[in-house]
């Protein structure tokens, strides 16, 4: 990931984030939904994504489907209802880190002069 | 281009290769490499399927997949402990708490009466050690023959079977039975030391009896609230 320590904190929101959207997703799309949406500049990486995936299923804010597909199984998540309040939470944190890193990093000129 | 039904095998034996022996996690891993080939297939046709798995699965980093399998562990190990907890609770609540303080009860009434009491703590210590051992063995062996069977394996059954982190709890406090019944003139004779005994002893006692009997006996259903697909399989 890119500046991974960056963002390493919000990658749970971000996926949370994507459920709400769109409802259930598997691992890989998540991958490429996020890829697309920041066109290719944030790349989840695959080691990071599916165990903030599991953790955030065994805090019960992720809930798991399988579905036949081809010849294979697909492991869908979606957000629970707790996980549906949770991100609500969570997205409104991120909102306020946003604005403080925004303010600290480019101050606002001081109009009382 | 999709990938064949071989591919998907090969998918799964390289899994295999790499130390993912549990088969919820094999067939989350395999899908997603089959889907990111398939990707890599439709922008450049002419990777084999060798070459584009190679790409994908270095995506992983250096450790390939055991970051994921380590915090899968780590998550359903957690989870196994929550479980043990929550039926150690039931034993505190109404009405399984009156059975609780009858056994405590029960168990310092007779250490107080009898005069041999060191020997009463000591067999009733070794019954359970014996009881753990038992389950412990008999366990072992039908997991051996389920491997050699290749059946399917489930992280989650598998730390059910294990018993989490517990199994070497049983023996941890043998230094503390030892100690007490040699100087059971000291502990045994004080009502306080005795009651406080008896109520330890009730606790690790339920605790054996939630690893090794009510887990257990439940194991199917926390394995299909686990995984959806576990239902697929048993059909």
């Amino acid at each position: 990931m890119k500046n991974s320590q960056l963002y390493k904190g919000s990658l749970n929101t971000i996926i949370m984030k994507l459920l709400e959207e769109n409802g259930k997703m598997y691992g890989y799309e998540i991958t490429q939904k996020v890829k697309i949406i920041t066109q290719g500049e944030l790349n989840i990486t695959e080691g990071a994504l599916y165990p903030a995936l599991h953790k955030l299923e065994a805090e019960g804010i992720l809930d798991v489907e399988i579905e036949r597909v081809d010849n294979r199984m697909r492991k869908y998540y979606k957000l629970t209802e707790s996980g549906q309040k949770e991100t609500i939470n969570r997205l409104a944190e991120l909102e306020d880190f946003i604005r403080n890193m925004q303010s600290l990093v480019n101050p606002k000129p001081n109009l009382e002069f | 281009m999709k990938l064949s039904n071989e591919q998907i095998d090969q998918l799964f034996a390289f899994t295999r290769q790499h130390y993912v022996e549990w088969y919820d996690l094999q067939s989350e891993l395999v899908d997603h490499l089959a889907n990111a080939i398939e990707t890599q297939w439709q922008e450049n046709p002419k990777l084999t399927f060798d070459q584009a798995l190679n790409i994908e699965f270095n995506k992983f980093g250096v450790f390939g997949f055991m970051d994921v399998v380590e915090k899968r562990q780590a998550v359903l190990s957690k989870k196994y402990s929550r479980l043990v907890w929550q039926h150690f609770k039931d034993f505190f609540g109404i009405p399984k708490i009156v059975l609780t303080m009858a056994m405590t009860l029960v168990l310092f009434s007779i250490l107080k009466i009898s005069n041999y009491n060191e020997w009463i703590i000591m067999g009733l210590y070794l019954i359970l050690i014996v009881f753990t051992f038992y389950k412990i063995f008999k366990n072992r062996k039908i997991r051996k023959q389920k491997m050699q069977s290749a059946q399917k394996r489930w992280l989650f059954e598998e730390i059910i079977n294990q018993y989490g982190s517990f199994s070497g709890a049983i023996i941890l406090p043998l230094n503390i039975f030892i100690e007490v019944a040699s100087h059971s003139d000291k502990f045994l004779t004080n009502d306080y030391s005795a009651l406080g005994l008896s109520f330890f002893f009730v606790l690790l006692a339920i605790v054996i009896f939630i690893i090794f009997k009510i887990i257990p006996s439940k194991a199917e259903d926390y394995l299909l609230a686990t995984y959806p697909e576990y239902i697929l399989e048993k059909l």
